[in-house]
This record gives C-alpha cells, structure tokens and sequence, in this order.
C-alpha cells in the first residue's frame, strides 16, 4: 500500500518534472558541506541550465518545424540548402558558450587539486571489501565494515525489509571522525584491487589504486554524518563496502581522539575462552569477515573461493591454518591486520567445527598473539606538526631532539607508504626497517630524499631543512635501525640551495 | 560461336544464382547473403543482450536480493555490455554495410567477399566463445566490459576464453573494415566521387579507420592481460613495477573511438533518412562530412576523461577537459544540420522518420549530459554513478539502436519487397519511445542522489526511481518483440502490399538504391550506373 503510493507520487512527480525539494526524492545533484562541494553544484546548475536552454531552443524550432512543416498540413518543400553564413554562426556561438563553461570549471579543478597548507593527513586504503583508515598524525587505525543489520538484511532471501534497517546499506561499524573547520590532507591506496572513495557531501570521489598514492582534500563547514560508497567496481561486494564520515567540533573530536586511543592501549583481550563461547563468537565474526566469498554455509564458489566446508586446511594443521588466515595468500587477505587476537581464534575454532567440520579442536587468543608480528603499534603521539613553522636551520642540534623531532614529520610525510613501522608494504613500497639505503652511506640517503626516484617523490623543496634533518635521523635511529650517525639541518639547507628551484609556489 | 557464347551466359546465371539449401549461408561471399547474416545474428545477441539487461533490472527492482548472487549481478551487467557492443551494434552497422554500401556506390558486391564471409564467421565464433564463459567455473568474466585489472585478474576459468574472443571479435572488426574501405575506394561508379557519396557511405568510411587503428590496442591490452595473469609479466601490478592506470590509459584510447564507432554510422542512417522524409536536400552536406571528421580525429585525444578520478596531474585533467568540450562543437553542428533539413520540408512521420526524429532528440539529451561530464570538478560527482549510467545509454539505446530499428523500417521493403505494417511499426515506435524515457530518465536523478553504477542493491531513499526505471525496462524489452514480429511477417509477405522500387516518395533522387528493383536481384550493378542521384547533397 504504502509502497504503491510512493510509487503514484514518484510517476506524478515525473510527469511534471518537478526539481521540487522532497526529502524522499532527491533528484539533483546535493550542495554538500565544504566550499568546493558547493562550487562543483553551482557549476553542474549553470551547465545544466545552459542545456536546457539550448534544448528549448533547438527542440522548440524542431517541434515547430514538426508541427508547420508537413506534407498533411500541405506544406511544400522548400529546396534551400548550404549556408556559409549560419554554419559560421552556430560554430562560433557554442565555442564562446565553452569558453564561458571552460573559466569556471578550471577555478574549480584548480582548487580541488590544491592539498597544500593542510592540518591533518589520514591514509585510507580500499581492501575487498571495507576501508582502513590511518590518522597519520596520532595513530589511530581501524576497519571500518558494512554494519551487521544491513549485512543481515542484504544477504539473499533473507526476509527482512531493507526499509525497516536504519540506513540500509549506508552504515558502518565504526565511522571515520573528523574535525569541522579543519583542511583534511586524505591520502589513498589500495591492498588488492581499485576502488573508489567517494561521499557526495564532500563533492568529490578519488580512486585508491593498489600499490599507488592519490590525495584529496576537505574541510568540512558544518557538523554531521555523511555518508557514501565505494564507486569503483571492486568484485563480488562492492555495492557493500559504504563510508560514513562523522565530521565533529574540534572539543568532541579531541574527546574522541582519546577515548579510541584509550582502548588501543588496552589491547585485546588475550584470556582463554571455552571452546563454546570461541565458536558462538566466531559465527559473528565469520558473517562478517568470511561468508562474503566462502558463503554463509562455507560452500565457497566453485573455481574462485575454496569451500570452507571439509578443507583439507581447516580440517588439518590448527598452526598452519592460523598462518594462513593471519597471513593472507592470493586472493585472501591477510586478516592479522583487521582482526584483533580474540576475534581470529574465535573465527578459526568456528571453522574447524561448524560449517560441516568438525574436528574438535580449538585455539586460544593467546596462541594467536604469539603468531601476530611484534606490537609495532605506532606511539600516540600528541604533537601537532606546524607545518608553516619558521625554523632556524643553523641551528646545531643533537640527535636526540632531532629523532623526537623526526617521529611527527615521518608520520606525515613517510608512513603513509613505508608504513608507521618502516615496514612498508611488500612489493610495493620498500621497508625502511634493515634498509641498506637506511643503514648505507647517509649522503647517498640524503640525495635520494632531495630528488626523489621513481615513486618516491622528492622531498627537497617539500620539507624544511630542520624537518628533513629530523627524518633522516629518525629512520637511520629508530624503525629498528640504530645506525647511530645524523646530518645537521644547516648542512641539508646548504644542498637545498644548490637545488634547482621548481614550482616554487610556496 | 554463338552457341559458345550463350552457353556461357548460361553457366554465368547457373553459377552465380545462391546455392540451394542451408549452405547457402555458410559459404556465400554475396553481399546481400552476409549482410542478412549479420543483421539476424545481431538481432539475435540484441534479444540475448536484452534479456540480461532484464534481470539486471528484476533485481534492481526493488532494495534487497531477491534473484541472483552479486557476483552473476556483476557477470550479467558485463556480459549485457559486451554482447550489445560487440554482439549487436557493431555487426548490425556491418550488415548495413554490407548490404548498402555496394548498392549505394554502383558496386557490384564488397571488394573481398571471401574475407566478407570469414570475417562474420569469426564474429560468430568470438560471441559464442564469450558467451561460453556463462557456464564455467568462476563464471563469466564479472569485471565490467572495461575489463579492468588488477579485478579482472580475479576472474576464474573465463579469463583466457573472454581474452581469446576479444582477440577474434578483433580481427573479425578489422577485417571488416579493411573490407569497408578497400570497397568504398575502388568500387564506385565513376560518377560517384568522393564528395556525392551518400552520408551513411561517408561515416562507414571513417568508421571504418577508427577500427583499425584501435582494434589492435584493445587485442593489445587484453593481451597483456593474458600475459600478467599466466607468463608472470606485471604490466598492471604495482609489485612488478606496473601500474593498473597504464590499463585504463590503452583501454580507453581505444574505448572512447570505440563508442564512436556505434554512432558515427548511426549519424550516417539519420542523415540519410531525414531529407528523403521532409522532401529537402541534407541542408548542409559538406559540414557533415567535415563534423564527423573532426568528432573522428577527436575521438582520439581525450580518452582520459573516463578517468578523471585516477589521480592524474591537475595538467592532464585540465587539457582532457578541454578537448572532451571541443566535441560539442562539430556534434552541435550535426544537430543544427539535422533541424535545419527539417526546417520548411513537407515532411512525413512513416515509422523510419519516427525512429530518426526520436533519435536527434533523444540523443541530443545524451550530449548534453556529455558536455557536462566533460566538466572535469563535476565529474568528480558525476563519475561511476547511475549519471553516466544514464548517459551513455540515451547516447547507445534512443541513438544507435533507434537509428538501427529506423534503418531496419526504411530498407526492409527494399529488401524484401514487401511493405512492413505501418500501424504495428507504429505503435512499436511509440512504446519504445515512451518506454526507453521511462526506463533511462530517472536514471540522471539515481546518479544525482548518490547511486553508484554497477551495484545489485541499493539504499532505499532510491528505491522509486529504481521501480520505475525497471518497468520502463520490461515495457522496453517486450515492445521489442513486436519489432521481431514485424520483421517476420514482412519477409513472409507483409501486408500483403508489394513495394516499389522507389518505397518512399522520391527516394530514388536520394539513392541509387532505389533505383533497383524490390527485392534486388541476386547481383546488383555488374554494370555501373551512368548517373548518381544528386538530391541528398
């Protein structure tokens, strides 16, 4: 009934084509919340106007030609063909309408490119299929996941009424938080394929390519919950990976900032459980992690995601099946990375006896934490980096302060690739852990951080000499290296100099 | 002697009638015969296309899943893309071409019939090896037509069969092609000169060039597809020094020619049929020649506006953006062009005319909403959502495929000899007109609100629109069958009124095709015409 009528007035309203202001209704493109997501709006309206305008023109003397000019009204041909003239007019006339498109548009796409002068960076990175995101300025990192109503509701022939879920679709596990008023520097990767992050309200998408970095900014004007999706076909569930972004006032957020850092700190609850509070728990867990590809009854798909029922993995070695779901191979990703020690054994004990096996064993969080890499979780740190900040390079400094100093600029500038622990990211992005360019020659170091080589960009005119000291101690001194040596930030200002000035625009 | 020479004349008719019997079909290298082979075969792939779209849009219908996995979702909106492509559109403008062209210019046949029948045949085996991957393990490729790595890597036991067909869909296309050309530049009759040729002989022409300068780039970057999945090269892995956007870069230097390959002969049919409806030369035949030219040459130097998201220099946005508007200027001009012929005619709505005026409509629209995603801080929004979802559909379904079932309505009675049934053809028009608006209209407010394209599911604030668009769908698809019927009855004899050789009042100052007999006997010009109709210049 109620569905019925929706639909009545959905026809109505196309039949009069209204742009009417219905919240049920959106039909236009959404103003958002940040200045360029506004500008991007006023420009799809003037080219959307503009188009309606030439449309009423040529349809409107095409229709009068329709109605006037018919054999059945008696009309007789007229024979009149090539006209240099109005040829020359209706070339010229649209190329100034474009010029007058093409002014605007630039002023825009100029504006959307410019990352510069931001406040804070946050690193997210596509996975099939959910979003991680890293505050690079303190640390904190997490999984954001399609939230458990909309997982249940979406699953097929599941009986529930998408209407009847909260933001169906649109809601997640944990929301990313941000400051209002603030310009937020976003960088972008993916781990497996591409995807693309996009919430209408910030007016723009931006693709996440594995193995490469895209950027993109925003400053958001007004608190509130803003929601998107993936927008790059990404496999199997890429219609449920959403965004939401809870944008807050700087008190509530720095509020926030501790309270997740809080619960970081406390890590994971690593007491045994009971064999049946692991399998029960692991149900959740294996619904939000796993049925995806394996499928609820752990069938798998035929010749694309092994079956989970009678695996000769989940049903031999418990140690080598952990490995395996910590470690990722393939397509799998690794999942030491998302989940926390307590969920993993809950998720492999409920593998090993549910979904037809039953091998009766089980695994404890603790064995679990024994096979997670070393704790490398970043430090916490509260310092904010001024990034506009006059520094004195003559200064002489000691290694001590220049490594405190290194940890915030490397957050910001390096972790986003080598990762927060110098680990970076196999095959893609080198570790700086044990890395010979690291622990070699600190000149040869120093000269590929000035210029750059290929990925890696040049830093030279980026990072002021006293930050490009700071991180060239910090990486030879901490990251798992001890090298021991450093360069002064008089001695970096002194071969910046001798660099060619490029796009100086600063 | 004269005895020999009357028995030779004898052997000539005796050999050069159509065999009799189903193989026929198989190794004729007449014109007509494969020209009839490529228009029933893609009208076939046009239902089997069709019928994919219809469960896209069931499980559109309503929020939740109802029918099918996503992963088939996604096989199917890949799948329905490929086939209508590379099954229907392409090789029903080829078998325009090969019916028309011949008879158009004063040819006898094409210039290399033998490599005509081959080069269908390998369509035939390239479709039937993609549509194979339907019932594989892992199932059909599930990546988008675009086929974009690393994701298309993912793909099961298809990869390498999907691979294999584009290679043959390849040659096939540039077989034809070189075909297209070799008859248009040496087959005329001496009368006709370059400049005389008919509109629809002029945008084959070009087509023509397009395919074969991007067939082999598509061949190319499938290829190393093929080569990173099982010879370990990393082409588009990060990991290996690769880079998945170098993909998208081949892919649409050859994907955006390709999309003008479906509609610069499209353009050719419109501005064949309009003047001979409104009884008024084309008002300006040179300008285009000259448009269709430039949207040709441009059609090169903006690929990169499929991929404004990927993070390219803001240079590289900015001069992609620029060069994507400039295609508004000479597809202005066609537009104007096609008002301007209409503009003071006597002008006839037969269901031809219907089709093509629907066409310059319909596919107006679709250039509007391509000007304003040439803008590129808007496509930033625009991009990957129901928008351009909407968009290249006016610009393939009410453009190209309206163009084809008015191509369809127009020479049916010269190809048959029988009139069509206007009243059915008729009433097929305005269902389908009223329809395909129906279905695709709401699709602009989808993208607008927020729905990504390729998803099997939705949130609910966009339910409505998704119901309406999807009975749009269904009328759309059942009204097609009424053009299937049609069909079928006029080659069974129709209304039971035979056509004349001129079919529509006058159209024989437009083409020499109407100055043969309904049907065409068997060979057309073995002789060529002294004289070339003039009117449409």
């Amino acid at each position: 009934m109620n569905k019925t009528k929706q639909l009545l007035a959905g026809l109505i309203l196309m039949a009069f084509g209204l742009g009417t202001a219905q919240a049920a209704y959106t039909l236009n493109l959404m103003k958002g919340v940040t200045e360029i997501s506004n500008d991007i709006y006023d420009l799809h309206m003037l080219i959307l106007w503009i188009c309606v305008f030439i449309g009423i023109v040529v349809f409107g003397t095409m229709f009068y030609s329709i109605y006037h000019h018919r054999k059945s009204k008696g009309h007789k041909a007229e024979q009149f063909h090539e006209n240099t003239t109005v040829e020359i007019i209706w070339t010229i006339i649209p190329t100034l309408i474009l010029v007058g498109m093409a002014i605007p548009a630039t002023k825009a796409m100029l504006e959307l490119d410019d990352v510069q002068e931001s406040e804070m960076s946050i690193k997210v990175t596509g996975w099939q299929w959910k979003w991680e995101y890293e505050y690079l300025d303190n640390g904190i990192h997490f999984f954001s996941n399609l939230d458990e109503a909309s997982n249940k509701a979406r699953q097929i022939d599941s009986g529930i009424d998408p209407r009847t879920v909260p933001h169906y679709l649109l809601n997640v596990d944990k929301p990313l938080v941000i400051p209002v008023k603030k310009k937020i520097r976003f960088v972008f990767t993916a781990a497996d394929v591409i995807h693309s992050w996009w919430v209408p309200d910030l007016g723009w998408k931006k693709d996440t390519i594995p193995g490469f970095i895209n950027e993109a900014w925003t400053s958001v004007d007004e608190p509130g919950t803003y929601r998107g999706q993936c927008t790059e076909l990404c496999g199997k569930d890429h219609a449920f990976m959403p965004i939401v972004v809870v944008a807050m006032e700087q008190a509530d957020y720095d509020a926030w900032v501790k309270k997740t850092q809080e619960e970081a700190a406390k890590g994971p609850d690593l007491n045994d459980q009971s064999h049946d509070e692991l399998v029960s728990k692991g149900a959740g867990v294996y619904a939000k992690n796993c049925a995806s590809c394996h499928m609820a009854g752990g069938e798998g798909v035929p010749g694309t995601f092994p079956a989970i029922t009678g695996s000769s993995i989940v049903t031999g070695d418990v140690k080598a099946q952990a490995e395996l779901v910590l470690n990722g191979k393939g397509m799998m990703p690794a999942f030491g990375k998302m989940l926390d020690a307590s969920e993993l054994a809950q998720v492999i004990t409920y593998t090993r006896n549910a979904l037809g096996n039953s091998v009766g064993d089980e695994i404890q969080p603790k064995a679990i934490q024994e096979l997670l890499p070393e704790g490398a979780a970043p430090a916490a740190s509260t310092e904010k980096a001024e990034p506009q900040e006059q520094v004195d390079a003559s200064a002489e400094m000691s290694l001590d302060d220049l490594v405190a100093r290194g940890e915030s600029v490397y957050a910001q500038n390096c972790a986003s690739c080598h990762m927060a622990d110098g680990s970076g990211m196999p095959g893609t992005f080198p570790a700086l852990t044990a890395s010979p360019v690291v622990t070699g020659d600190i000149d040869a170091q120093v000269d590929l951080m000035l210029n750059g080589k290929g990925m890696m960009p040049a830093f030279g005119n980026t990072l002021n000499a006293v930050d490009f000291a700071a991180v060239v101690a910090y990486t030879r001194n901490k990251l798992g290296n001890s090298v021991g040596d450093f360069i002064q930030p008089s001695a970096i200002q002194s071969l910046q100099s001798a660099m060619p000035a490029e796009d100086d625009d600063e | 002697m004269s005895a020999v020479v009357a028995e030779h004349e004898h052997d000539e008719h005796h050999d050069h009638g159509p065999q009799k019997g189903l193989l026929r079909w198989v190794i004729t290298t007449n014109h007509k015969d494969i020209g009839t082979l490529y228009l029933v075969f893609s009208l076939a792939m046009f239902f089997i296309g069709g019928a994919m779209a219809m469960i896209i849009r069931a499980e559109l219908f309503e929020p939740g899943m109802q029918f099918v996995d996503p992963q088939f979702f996604n096989s199917m909106t890949t799948m329905h893309a490929l086939v209508m492509v590379f099954g229907a559109v392409m090789p029903a403008f080829v078998g325009l071409a090969n019916w028309m062209i011949p008879m158009m210019i004063g040819a006898p046949d094409m210039a290399l019939p033998r490599m005509n029948n081959m080069s269908f045949w390998m369509l035939v085996a390239g479709v039937l090896l993609l549509a194979s991957t339907l019932f594989m393990e892992g199932g059909a490729p599930a990546s988008g037509w675009t086929l974009y790595p690393p994701l298309v890597l993912q793909t099961g036991a298809a990869l390498p069969f999907a691979i294999f067909s584009v290679h043959l869909l390849g040659i096939s296309s540039i077989m034809g092609a070189i075909n297209i050309i070799a008859t248009i530049f040496n087959m005329r009759a001496p009368a006709m000169t370059l400049m005389k040729m008919p509109l629809f002989v002029w945008t084959w022409l070009i087509t023509a060039f397009l395919l074969i300068a991007i067939m082999p780039v598509f061949a190319g970057a499938v290829t190393m597809l093929l080569t990173d999945r099982f010879f370990d090269t990393s082409f588009f892995d990060a990991a290996g020094g690769g880079d998945p956007v170098l993909y998208q870069h081949i892919f649409w230097f050859f994907g955006h020619p390709e999309v003008y390959v479906m509609i610069l002969p499209t353009f050719g049919v419109a501005s064949t049929i309009i003047p001979v409806f409104a009884r008024k030369p084309l008002f300006g035949y040179s300008s285009m020649v000259y448009a269709t030219a430039s949207i040709a040459f441009l059609s090169f130097i903006v690929w990169a506006h499929h991929m404004f998201t990927v993070g390219m220099p803001v240079a590289g946005e900015l001069y992609f953006m620029y060069a994507t508007m400039l295609i508004a200027i000479p597809t202005g001009v066609k537009v104007f062009n096609w008002t301007a012929t209409m503009w003071k005619g006597s002008m006839t709505f037969e269901t031809p005319m219907l089709f093509s005026i629907a066409f310059v409509v319909l596919f107006t629209i679709g250039g509007f909403t391509g000007l304003m995603m040439s803008i590129a801080p808007s496509d930033f929004q625009y991009h990957d959502t129901y928008f351009i979802v909407a968009h290249f559909h006016y610009t393939l379904v009410p453009a190209s495929v309206f163009i084809l079932m008015a191509a369809g309505y127009y020479w049916l009675p010269k190809w048959t000899g029988n009139m069509y049934n206007e009243r059915i053809g008729k009433l097929h028009f305005w269902l389908s007109a009223v329809s395909v608006n129906i279905l695709f209209f709401p699709q602009h407010f989808l993208g607008l609100a927020g729905m990504p394209r390729r998803i099997p599911d939705y949130a609910v604030q966009f339910a409505d629109w998704n119901m309406i668009s999807s009975i749009g769908g269904f009328i759309f698809g059942i009204s097609q069958l009424l053009f299937l019927y049609i069909v079928i009855d006029t080659i069974k004899g129709g209304t039971g009124e035979k056509a004349t050789d001129e079919v529509w009042e006058d159209a024989h100052k437009h083409g020499l095709e109407w100055t043969l007999p309904s049907p065409p006997p068997y060979h057309t010009f073995t002789t060529p015409p002294a004289t070339v109709p003039t009117e449409h210049i």
